[in-house]
């Protein structure tokens, strides 16, 4: 029942109550009409549909601001139905275009299709299914319904096209690839000597060397394989700066992504870690399908504020491959050097791909001789860290996120130890 | 289709209303009554949110007028009718905001829905009205009467309203 019904059911009450009362006909009379108007849906029952639905999104993983068309397709296998208003919910953050609605009558077999379009910022977005209300046309009557029909939309986050990055780590897989693997073979990069032996090219003979040792001596090159890189990012609220249209960590997350991307097309295995509310780990893999995995963690990556995980303390290592490649995105704090040297002093080598938040803060603040100040000492401090992560031999990558990354990290390739 | 209907329903209810309260000596009643009716006539000019507020308003005040009427001693016939017509109007006017747009099969399913339910109403209480004086009934007795007699009219025009309307390929 509606409050509509309510509304005249009190009034045609009212009118009895008074009639009796006082006792008179006439007000029972005049309390007739409103008694009908309640009657009607105590006597007859709303039909029962039996809904089928299906929801389509296209495409269901895009990238920000790009549309995604959705489609709820509503079969009524039922009885017919008066009116029908059927509403598509949809996850707070998205912006719609169109009109995700059904106002009307709903007769047995009947087809609609509620199509609108969709777009959003990097983020998970479900969309649970179907809020259903059907009446009576006289508005007395209702009956609402919510249909499961549940499908999530992965908005990705931006990739950006790096050029090549030079990554050292002990130990490498066997396959080949583009990561120079410390063990002499097939390969174009030169490695070493030896003595020659039968069966080596004739090519591969060093002549120079043979004039001077009265030997001959064959060429070695360093094989080149593809290797583990599992990459962190550092979800932790506490190093994360805002502002209305912009934040470090969407920075991070673009930088993520960008790495992943790069090294997956490389051939390697890649991991994602994302360190913050939980430790959310994408296994390592290959391929394309490890890319749509990390690209959907990344996609619903957010902040977090655990207390556990508040430093690197609890970095859980095991996760990763002895002696490989680790990748960090944070933008660092100072408590943050102890834990990674001793990632660093476990084997694995280390290369920080860290946002400057100095350099990201600086426009939103007031431009005087104590910003000035301010930021001189805070300049310092994150020099002083960088420069202890980079005495520890972990490779850090100082990225002004106002410029591209993979300027970043072709400055910092120059400067980087093998 | 519906608007004019809602309107000639506040219209046919402001008539009424003010003859039974002129008829009872109420002037200043019949007055004021006039004058809500012909605002609830007009309700699709003013802002939606007083149109919100006018609609359950008007039909609270005009049965309070109405039985104000028929206590003060004017014709109860007046005040039934009177009572009729607001509650068409005021349904009425729920199902043209709540659906606007509404095609005219469907409106036209509507106006035989509540016709049926207002002419049921009047005539059932007109009746209980007439039985009383006509067969001598104590009239708690013939609105019983009235009462199940147009719940049974009810059901069977409900069942038989949706084969009639059916249209065969």
């Amino acid at each position: 029942m509606t409050g509509a019904w309510s509304f005249v059911a009190s009034l045609g009450l009212i009118l009895v109550i008074s009639g009796l009362a006082l006792k008179n006909a006439a007000l029972l009379a005049m309390a007739l009409p409103y008694l009908f108007f309640t009657l009607l849906p105590l006597w007859r029952n709303l039909p029962r549909p039996d809904w089928r639905i299906q929801r389509e999104l296209e495409p269901d993983h895009l990238k920000g601001g790009q549309p995604c068309e959705i489609k709820v397709r509503l079969t009524n296998m039922g009885q017919e139905l008066e009116e029908v208003h059927i509403t598509d919910m949809f996850p707070a953050g998205v912006r719609i275009e169109g009109h995700p609605e059904y106002h009307g009558e709903f007769k047995t077999g009947q087809m609609e299709t509620l199509q609108y379009t969709v777009r959003g910022v990097r983020g998970n977005y479900e969309f649970p299914g179907v809020s259903v209300s059907m009446g009576d046309l006289l508005g007395l009557s209702r009956n609402e319904e919510f249909l499961h029909c549940s499908e999530t939309l992965f908005v990705l986050p931006a990739v950006e096209k790096l050029e090549k990055i030079k990554i050292s780590p002990r130990r490498t897989r066997v396959f080949t690839g583009t990561i120079r693997s410390r063990e002499s073979g097939a390969g174009v990069e030169f490695f070493g000597t030896r003595a020659y032996v039968p069966g080596d090219p004739l090519r591969h003979l060093n002549w120079k060397a043979g004039a001077r040792w009265d030997l001959l001596i064959t060429n070695l090159f360093e094989q080149e394989r593809v290797a583990d890189v599992g990459i962190i990012l550092d979800a932790r609220s506490i190093v994360e700066l805002k502002t209305d249209k912009d934040s470090l960590f969407e920075h991070s997350v673009r930088a993520a992504a960008s790495l992943v991307q790069y090294f997956l097309e490389e051939g390697n295995r890649v991991g994602l870690l994302v360190y913050g509310n939980y430790i959310q780990w994408t296994f390592p893999a290959y391929g394309k399908q490890q890319r749509a995995k990390i690209m959907a963690a990344l996609a619903g990556a957010e902040l977090g504020e655990h207390a556990v995980f508040k430093e690197f303390r609890y970095l859980p290592t095991r996760l990763f491959p002895p002696e490989s490649q680790v990748i960090l995105i944070s933008p660092l704090r100072g408590k943050d050097v102890y834990p990674l040297r001793y990632l660093r002093a476990l084997g694995y080598r280390v290369l920080i791909v860290s946002p400057d938040p100095i350099a990201f803060e600086k426009p939103l603040l007031p431009h005087d001789q104590f910003q000035e100040l301010a930021e001189r000492i805070a300049r310092m401090e994150r020099n002083a860290t960088l420069a202890k992560l980079r005495r520890s031999g972990v490779q850090v990558v100082d990225w002004d996120v106002t410029g591209p990354l993979w300027l970043a990290l072709k400055r910092a390739g120059a400067g980087m130890r093998r | 289709m519906i608007l004019w209907v809602r309107r000639g329903a506040a219209v046919w209810s402001g008539i009424f209303l003010m003859a039974l309260l002129f008829s009872s000596g109420i002037q200043w009643g019949g007055m004021a009554g006039g004058i809500l009716n012909l605002a609830w006539t007009m309700a699709e000019k003013f802002p939606s949110s007083l149109r919100r507020f006018l609609l359950p308003s008007a039909l609270v005040i005009n049965t309070i007028f109405s039985a104000y009427g028929v206590l003060s001693g004017g014709p109860v016939t007046w005040a039934v009718l009177a009572a009729g017509g607001s509650l068409l109007s005021w349904n009425a006017g729920l199902f043209s905001q709540r659906w606007p747009e509404a095609s005219r099969p469907v409106q036209s399913r509507y106006l035989k829905r509540i016709g049926m339910v207002v002419a049921l109403g009047l005539g059932a209480g007109l009746s209980a009205l007439a039985f009383q004086g006509n067969l001598s009934l104590p009239f708690p007795l013939a609105l019983w009467a009235m009462l199940v007699a147009g719940v049974l009219f009810l059901c069977l025009i409900s069942q038989a309203l949706p084969k009639a309307t059916r249209k065969f390929p």
